[in-house]
């Protein structure tokens, strides 16, 4: 996207460029890979759609009208599209463009601007401001509390939204970001040596997922450095249409990873991993154009990793289960991540691999969707479930934190017995202590 | 404008949520895939029933709308942009597969199925509908029907029209119009069924669609070769069709789709090389072999520069990549992509090739070509910039020259794309004021008010032809 060019009846600040829109011709490959459509059946929900829109807000036939702000949220961002499009057109990027838009445009009032703020000025950026903030969510489980509220159907009371997020908390750990050791040695033969981004949403929610994550790292020969000062990755703020801060946040981990001498900069959510690579894009023109190649250069989803070097497969125990594979949209489509995942999976000794049906079709997470559109987002679940249980599979894995909160809450809602697993917990169980 | 009260009725007789009639959304049914072409429509109406057509259809005659039909806006001569403003009426809801008689070997299907959707309904009961558009994952047979829609397997197995045995349509007056059947001959009175594929819309809504099934090819056999010269590449072609060899795919590409694919993909492709044919024989195992046998060695006569045949599945669609990466390929190069379907008789593919390449030259444009070349079906593909007016001028010069040579060999202006908006004039220039004429006695036999899709095929005088501007889109009255 060009930096801060007048488009239309865009304002200047974070338009998206006039290219990248009319570079769409309009061939509609997308509309059948896009769950939006798939759900309401109606153009301007389609990919095509809300690309046609931003053309007559950049040729100024249109006012950006809510319409179009309604639609900038309602797109998953689940670049299914993006895959599909024979003409390269990044249409998940142009809306979250437009949500940078509606910020400017229809700003927030009040408690609800200062309650924004706070989360993506202030909380996000301050990886000690929210492990404090997880602290009465863990009393919260610890004490029985949350299993009376379950219980007790109070719950029933609050929003919908609500009553979801509650039910999506996984057990938690203590926040593994000042646990972990800064650097764990390689066992065996060294492979090399990696800068272990660590999500918030991993460190906060899955702890035991992330341990998994470095334990695997380091058993197949990596030196696994996780640096204490890193930040949020900044992709809430992509998707929340808050640029400014993600790009101080992305300036920061940029010089933190580069500070040291990694070969790879790995991490084990898709999201994260997604917009590390964009990195280079968001922050052309305003950090060093080498420094950004060599940072884009490093980054790796760990099953990326994992696939290009070869997973070592000697002293892994077998894990004697049947497995179904979810591409979370960050890895499949916003990365292009598809086959090496499965290429992991299948390295597991005893795995009976099961493709599923639509196995690139989105979970209806997708960040905060899951919560702002609990009925959309409950239907485009149902459908993931349905192939997940035509597999019979016992396991059903993943890898991505967003995914798998909303996956396992969907198992567990429709009382399916498939156990949810990040894909490093699957390789963890396999990898010896 | 459609008035309040038409808007109203609308919405009481199909629903609130199969009528839209807010700015956002008549925005997006104002185009389909045709580059430049751009109008608003002034309601869009999705009915889910026969009778809701029949009310919007009513209601549209009543106000003095016109009538565009859309499937899902996938087409590539603007047959469904409402030129004229109007009712878009979309057939897109109406996607139910109502019947797959597997003794009669035909399917019957609401018209707003997926083509895909209805290939793999049928193939999951072991049988074969092999129209395969481009576009199959997301057009309607309502759409392949009213466009006679071709694809790749064309050569062997057909287009639509050869695979359509009913339809059911709505006339302009509200009437049900049903035509054909499943009875396997039928010489009775004339065929509107035949007229209505291919009509573009212009004759009648279409409901319903029965079609013709067979069995699936048991087997295939993919080979691959690549040419130093195109006109040994267009004799191999020849050569292969004189041997009565008929492939179920025989595709081409020329050296700039090849070099564009290399770019993108960077698969390994011989740069150099002027032209690749992607070549795949299907049926009976044995005749698979002895036919992929013959294939090669007359490859190998006619000095193909290199040759390739698949061992396995997975080779074979290695063998298919690039072919299936060409339009991905080409449409990243440049913002617009003119994409145009002139087709000559086969034998005479060498000098169309020829001529898209000095033309190509006299107009300074970048032109990647690729196709069917086992039925002449081309598809010249121009990357152009539609901001850059110089540079459309120059394309529409390129097409209309290379649309007098390709009449002058005996080719069509259009082999699978339809007329539309687009090629109005080239199709006068073709069929001839006299042909034209006789186009619009059969369109005033169906629609004397001219409500259906006005505008299409060739220009219209009647009451909706009036247009003014509003907003920089031209909106009927």
């Amino acid at each position: 996207m060009s930096p801060d060019k007048p488009l239309g009846n865009f304002l200047p600040k974070d338009a998206p460029s006039y290219e990248s829109i009319i570079q769409c011709m309009r061939c509609g490959f997308c509309l059948p890979t896009c769950p939006t459509y798939a759900l309401t059946g109606r153009e301007r929900s389609s990919p095509r759609g809300r690309v046609a829109l931003a053309r007559a807000v950049a040729e100024q036939k249109l006012e950006f009208t809510p319409a179009i702000k309604e639609e900038a949220f309602f797109c998953l961002d689940c670049r299914a599209c993006t895959t599909a499009c024979p003409s390269g057109v990044h249409a998940g990027e142009v809306m979250e463009t437009c949500r940078a838009q509606v910020q400017s445009i229809y700003p927030l009032e009040g408690m609800q601007k200062a309650f924004r703020s706070f989360i993506l000025e202030k909380m996000l950026p301050s990886p000690g401001l929210l492990e404090t903030a997880m602290i009465p969510a863990r009393i919260y489980q610890k004490f029985g509390i949350q299993w009376l509220l379950r219980h007790s159907g109070a719950l029933k009371l609050a929003p919908k939204w609500m009553e979801k997020a509650e039910g999506m908390i996984p057990e938690l750990h203590k926040p593994l970001r000042l646990q972990l050791p800064e650097v764990i040695p390689a066992r065996g033969a060294r492979r090399g040596r990696v800068g272990y981004f660590l999500g918030c949403v991993m460190s906060l929610m899955y702890a035991e997922v992330a341990r998994q994550t470095v334990k695997v790292l380091a058993h197949q020969g990596f030196d696994v450095v996780t640096p204490k000062d890193q930040k949020c990755c900044g992709a809430p703020h992509l998707t929340e249409g808050d640029r400014d801060t993600a790009r101080s946040l992305m300036l920061h981990n940029l010089e933190l990873f580069l500070a040291q001498d990694f070969d790879y900069i790995v991490t084990d959510c898709a999201g994260c991993g997604s917009a590390l690579k964009e990195y280079e894009e968001m922050l052309e023109g305003r950090a060093d154009h080498g420094k950004l190649a060599a940072f884009r250069a490093k980054i790796r989803d760990v099953s990326e990793l994992l696939a290009e070097v070869g997973v070592r497969s000697d002293g892994l125990r077998p894990v004697n289960a049947s497995v179904t594979y979810h591409e979370p949209c960050h890895l499949c489509h916003a990365q292009g991540i598809s086959v090496q995942p499965r290429k992991v999976i299948r390295a597991i000794p005893g795995v009976d691999f099961r493709e599923m049906k639509e196995a690139s079709w989105c979970c209806g997470s997708a960040a905060t969707f899951g919560l702002k559109f609990t009925e959309e987002s409950q239907q485009i679940l149902d459908r993931k479930l349905s192939n997940v249980a035509d597999t019979g599979a016992e396991i059903l894995v993943s890898g991505n934190p967003g995914c798998q909160l909303q996956l396992a809450w969907g198992v567990r809602k429709a009382g399916l017995d498939t156990k949810v697993m990040h894909i490093m917990e699957l390789l963890g169980e396999a990898t010896p202590d | 404008m459609i008035s309040q009260t038409a808007i109203e009725h609308l919405i009481e007789r199909l629903g609130k949520e199969n009528v839209y009639h807010e700015k956002e959304d008549l925005l997006v049914y104002g185009y389909d895939a045709t580059p430049g072409v751009h109008h608003l429509p002034e309601v869009a109406v999705f009915p889910t029933s026969t009778e809701g057509v029949q009310a919007a259809i009513e209601i549209a005659r009543r106000e003095g709308l016109p009538i565009v039909p859309r499937g899902t806006g996938t087409g590539l001569s603007g047959g469904s942009v409402p030129a004229e403003g109007g009712m878009v009426l979309c057939i897109s809801r109406m996607d139910k597969i109502l019947e797959i008689d597997e003794e009669n070997l035909t399917a019957t299907a609401q018209a707003g199925v997926v083509t895909l959707d209805l290939f793999n309904a049928v193939a999951a009961k072991g049988l074969f509908y092999p129209p395969d558009p481009g576009s199959q994952k997301t057009s309607t047979l309502a759409g392949n029907v009213a466009e006679n829609a071709g694809g790749l397997r064309g050569l062997k197995y057909g287009v639509t029209r050869d695979y359509v045995m009913a339809l059911t349509a709505i006339l302009a007056d509200g009437s049900i119009i049903r035509t054909g059947g499943k009875a396997v001959k039928d010489v009775a009175g004339y065929s509107f069924r035949d007229l209505l594929v291919g009509s573009e819309g212009t004759l009648a809504f279409i409901t319903e669609v029965t079609v013709k099934l067979i069995p699936p090819p048991q087997d295939k056999r993919t080979l691959l070769a690549y040419f130093d010269d195109m006109s040994t590449a267009g004799n191999a072609v020849s050569k292969i069709i004189a041997a009565k060899i008929i492939p179920a795919t025989l595709e081409i590409m020329d050296k700039m789709t090849i070099n564009c694919v290399e770019d993108y993909a960077a698969i390994g492709l011989p740069r150099s090389m002027a032209a690749l044919l992607l070549i795949e024989v299907d049926g009976h195992p044995a005749v698979v072999a002895e036919e992929a046998a013959a294939v090669e060695a007359i490859l190998r006569e006619v000095k193909a520069a290199e040759i390739h045949v698949a061992k396995d599945a997975a080779e074979a669609a290695n063998l298919a990549a690039a072919r299936r990466t060409a339009l991905s390929a080409l449409a990243r190069v440049s913002p617009t992509t003119l994409l145009e379907d002139a087709t000559v008789p086969r034998s005479r593919l060498a000098e169309t090739f020829a001529e898209i390449e000095r033309l190509t030259e006299k107009y300074r444009l970048k032109v990647g070509t690729f196709g069917h070349a086992g039925d002449g079906n081309l598809h010249p593909t121009v990357l152009c910039d539609e901001r850059d007016h110089d540079e459309m001028g120059r394309a529409h010069a390129f097409f209309a020259e290379l649309y007098d040579m390709v009449l002058s060999i005996g080719g069509t202006v259009s082999g699978e794309h339809g007329i539309g908006l687009a090629k109005k004039e080239y199709l006068r220039q073709q069929v001839g004021d006299g042909g034209i004429a006789v186009m619009k006695r059969i369109k005033a036999a169906f629609d004397p008010e001219g409500i259906f899709n006005p505008g299409k095929i060739f220009d219209d005088e009647g009451p909706c032809a009036k247009v003014n501007v509003e907003e920089g889109f031209r909106v009927s009255r």
